[in-house]
């Protein structure tokens, strides 16, 4: 065994480039009476990784699993299995298993024979599907509810056997669509660091669909947020938040700065009176909008960074927002932790300056 | 229940009504036990009237007869609702009102009018009238029938659980025989039952394209109330009444299970 | 793509037999029957094939005399109208008693409602002759309605009902209850009785209430139960045969007797036609005008 970058554990002698589990290339759909639900979609999600489709309704991301599943045809593009084109494959061809968002678990046979129905498809025998099914059980930790129909299980048990049931073939790929939305919130928590932990036991790629933000940063290893049948951004939950490339992005997730700057043909921005620094060069006269997270900002004396005038304090706990009217207009949410000093903090209608640190401005392509 | 929910007149028309509803068939079974053959005087209680009905050889057979026809009229009807309800479930497609309207036929066209066509049809082909003619003029009014309860059933059936099977590996053979046809049984069912049902007590259609063989237990009772009131018809009336309730109270409760 | 070709292909498939026994065997011979209509009728019954003639349309109000000239026969016109009263008058009165019947069985609550429900319907699914029997066994002379009443007193001699048009409007009424009494019924148990609240509120007393707002958003259900009877109603045969005593009360004996005794069947075909006709247009009036606008609030 050997630790590649990353922390991933891989066999030996497997290479250390990631192996491609999908890749979905130019990929569109269009319902008839037109409604186009992606857009020649290019996409790669790597072997053995979590990876998350994220958006608001209607983005297509739901269609976007669903084609992979084998559930929808795609109106064009490709789409291929570890290197094996799949469309015109019905989804009983694919090697590829979904847990669904309303579970689907079949009503009249018992929790165990749902979770061994693939088997039985595929002709397991008896003796050997049974222990499958045992093992898929302790897996989920539902040792002991064999017999019972789905009907008699509580939501959180449920969707446990549409995973236990997704993963008894074994498959390459595993697609959950929204799987946790039906739960209460602490379930929810719950399950999602279950999923983690099993994602990393088993080493299955997952493809996971969700619309909350929260839920794909805590949970995926990389993200790709799609808007109107777009992807916009891919990469880590630390790109992503960090350094979000559009409007779009910036705004779906967490809470963000967006102020309009003007170049100077370096890496410097003109914006109403101060200047901003960014990592991309813009050339002079040209009007950019920028990005920032409220907590990679500081408050400090006037004078220093941008000025501005502090409108409204709004106290969180664990964080302070201080929401201040910039000088050259504009406004911006500035996030100071707590640390216990109650002296000293800039009260509603104190001037202050606001401090970026380095590299908290993203320019954004739109 | 609440005072606002209550308007006068109504309880007292409703009782009324159940009462006008449930009358005639409560004093014909009571009337089936009189000792009495007049109907009015009740003498006693007997179960003499329906021995004579199943000793009666002209009953039996035209009871045979009607069984047949019905068993078979609800096979086929069954049968051939079931496919249409799934491929009219499928999805959408041109013409499928002309076919939900074709499929409703029978419910809409008035039965003296059916009956006729029936008549004219088997004439002009030239197939005698009895059993045969029968028998494909029930499977007919039958279909009908039978769809609805089937058809309601299908569309309850969450589509997921089909896509789930895919999913696992099923392929659509096997998605049918596991999946939908189990969870559609009740449907299927209670359809089957209310076929028999209806074949069974049908009589007017029955009556243009029987013939001289065809003769079912409607036909015959039918014989026997214009000859006139007689102890014999009520009992019979008695047995086909509580039949068809028992009937139909299954098939309700069949359709509502699972 | 394939696999949306193989759908096709397996709906199709699935939609054949159905289509094939009706189509074979209920749309074919109902053209058969409109073609018959316009045949001329045999020597001894029956029909002349391929000799056509309008004969039996003209019978409808005419007869020929002896030179063959038209004389008006209103016969075949008092049973028209006597069928077209008789049916407007058994709906009239399954409205008035349906429509009180239905409002109570909606203010149940939900049990009781579905018990209630479940014994309407079941008469519907008896033997009709059976049914009609029952009442010929209380209507006739000395029979239990009979009994009962000059048991108490009320009459000396037979009310003498059974074999009149009473006895079959009674049992008309009696067959289609039901038809009327459920869509009413389902039109009312989705009415929001917020909104009779509401009027209340306003101070509308329960007949105000009753008037404004819970019949006019029962109208659907009341249009729908309207055309059930009416249109069964004109086409009925068992009930006027057994309790009209044989006479050809109503459009349905009067195509029957075509078949019997009458032996006229280009007539039986063209009588069964217009009855066609007229059920298939009061239909189309009530799908176009009740059927197109979605119901509004409740």
């Amino acid at each position: 065994m050997t630790i590649a970058a990353g922390g991933r554990i891989t066999a030996e002698g497997a290479a250390a480039a990631p192996e491609t589990a999908i890749a979905i290339r130019e990929v569109s759909k269009a319902f008839p009476g037109g409604t186009v639900a992606l857009d020649r979609v290019s996409l790669d999600i790597r072997a053995n990784e979590f990876f998350t489709l994220l958006g608001p309704s209607g983005c297509g991301k739901t269609t976007l699993l669903r084609l992979i599943g084998g559930f929808e045809e795609a109106s064009g593009g490709r789409i291929e299995l570890h290197g094996q084109p799949i469309e015109g494959l019905p989804p009983h061809r694919r090697p590829v298993n979904t847990v669904f968002q309303s579970y689907a678990l079949f009503p009249h046979l018992s929790v165990a024979d749902n979770i061994g129905f693939a088997l039985e498809m595929q002709g397991v025998a008896r003796a050997e599907r049974e222990r499958r099914i045992a093992d898929m059980l302790a897996l989920v930790r539902l040792t002991g509810m064999e017999g019972r129909r789905p009907n008699q299980l509580s939501g959180g048990q449920q969707q446990r056997v549409a995973l236990a049931r997704a993963l008894a073939a074994g498959p390459k790929v595993l697609l959950l669509d929204e799987p946790l939305s039906a739960l209460d919130l602490k379930l929810r928590k719950e399950m999602q660091i279950e999923l983690k932990r099993l994602q990393r036991e088993t080493g299955i790629t997952f493809v996971f669909v969700t619309h909350d933000q929260e839920e794909a940063l805590t949970m995926s290893d990389r993200i790709a947020v799609m808007e109107s049948g777009k992807v916009l951004q891919v990469g880590t939950p630390h790109e992503i938040y960090e350094r979000p490339a559009r409007r779009f992005v910036a705004g779906f997730i967490g809470e963000t700065n967006l102020l309009t700057a003007t170049g100077t043909g370096g890496r410097t921005l003109r914006l109403g009176g101060g200047e901003v620094a960014v990592e991309a060069t813009v050339p002079a006269g040209t009007s950019v909008t920028i990005a920032s997270r409220p907590e990679r900002l500081r408050l400090a004396p006037p004078g220093e960074g941008l000025a501005g005038l502090v409108e409204d304090v709004v106290y969180f706990g664990t964080d302070t927002n201080y929401h201040v009217a910039l000088e050259g207009g504009g406004r911006v949410a500035v996030r100071v932790q707590n640390r216990g000093q109650a002296a000293g903090r800039p009260l509603a209608g104190s001037r202050v300056g606001v401090v970026a640190e380095p590299g908290a401005w993203q320019v954004l392509l739109d | 229940m609440s005072r606002l929910r209550r308007f006068p007149g109504t309880a007292a028309m409703a009782w009324a009504f159940f009462a006008y509803l449930y009358l005639p068939i409560v004093v014909l079974v009571v009337l089936a036990f009189n000792a009495n053959s007049s109907a009015t005087i009740w003498t006693g209680f007997t179960t003499d009237w329906f021995g004579r009905v199943a000793n009666n050889p002209d009953i039996v057979r035209a009871a045979k007869n009607s069984l047949l026809v019905s068993t078979v009229a609800t096979i086929v009807a069954t049968a051939v609702a079931t496919l249409a309800a799934l491929g009219m479930a499928r999805r959408r497609f041109r013409g499928e009102g002309a076919v939900s309207a074709l499929i409703s036929l029978p419910l809409v066209v008035p039965e003296v009018v059916t009956a006729v066509a029936s008549l004219l049809f088997f004439v002009l082909l030239r197939i005698d009238l009895g059993l045969l003619t029968v028998a494909i003029a029930h499977t007919v009014f039958c279909i009908p029938f039978a769809y609805l309860p089937i058809r309601a059933r299908l569309d309850g059936l969450d589509r997921s659980l089909l896509e789930a099977a895919g999913d696992l590996y099923a392929d659509p053979w096997r998605t049918f025989w596991r999946i939908t046809l189990p969870l559609l049984a009740p449907g299927i069912l209670s359809g089957a039952m209310l076929a028999f049902i209806v074949s069974l007590d049908d009589f007017v259609i029955t009556y243009f394209v029987a013939g001289a063989g065809g003769t079912t237990l409607p036909i015959y009772i039918y014989g026997m109330i214009r000859i006139g009131v007689s102890p014999e018809v009520n009992a019979v009336s008695a047995i086909m009444l509580v039949v068809s309730i028992a009937f139909v109270s299954l098939s309700y409760l069949v359709g509502r299970r699972g | 793509m394939r696999s949306a070709a193989r759908t096709r292909l397996a709906q199709a498939l699935q939609l054949a037999p159905a289509i094939l026994v009706l189509g074979l065997f209920m749309l074919g011979p109902l053209l058969l029957m409109g073609y018959v209509s316009f045949l001329e009728k045999g020597s001894y019954g029956g029909v002349k094939w391929g000799v056509h003639s309008v004969e039996a349309y003209v019978k409808f109000l005419f007869e020929r005399d002896f030179d063959d000239s038209l004389i008006l026969n209103p016969d075949y016109l008092r049973i028209f109208a006597r069928s077209f009263g008789l049916a407007v008058a058994t709906t009239v009165l399954a409205l008035l008693i349906g429509f009180p019947v239905a409002l109570y069985m909606a203010m149940q609550p939900e049990r009781r409602r579905n018990l209630l429900v479940f014994l309407v319907t079941i008469p519907f699914w008896t033997n009709l002759l059976v049914r009609n029997y029952a009442w010929i066994l209380l209507l006739r002379n000395g029979g239990l309605v009979d009994g009962v009443l000059q048991g108490a007193g009320v009459t000396e001699q037979p009310l003498g009902i059974l074999y009149t048009n009473t006895a079959v409007a009674i049992g008309l009424v009696y067959s289609f209850l039901p038809f009327m009494v459920l869509p009413i019924y389902t039109s009312l148990e989705k009415l929001d009785f917020r909104l009779v609240e509401a009027a209340y509120d306003l101070g509308a007393g329960k007949a105000l209430a009753l008037r404004r707002v819970v019949i006019p958003l029962a109208k659907p259900g009341i249009a729908a139960g309207c055309i059930l009877v009416f249109i069964p109603c004109l086409g009925a045969y068992v009930t006027p045969e057994l309790l009209g005593g044989g006479k050809a009360l109503l459009i349905g004996n009067l195509i029957q007797s075509q078949f019997g005794v009458a032996r006229n069947w280009p007539f039986g075909a063209a009588l069964a036609f217009f009855l066609l006709s007229v059920v298939l247009l009061a239909m189309t009036v009530y799908a176009l005008r009740f059927k197109q606008r979605p119901e509004h609030g409740a």
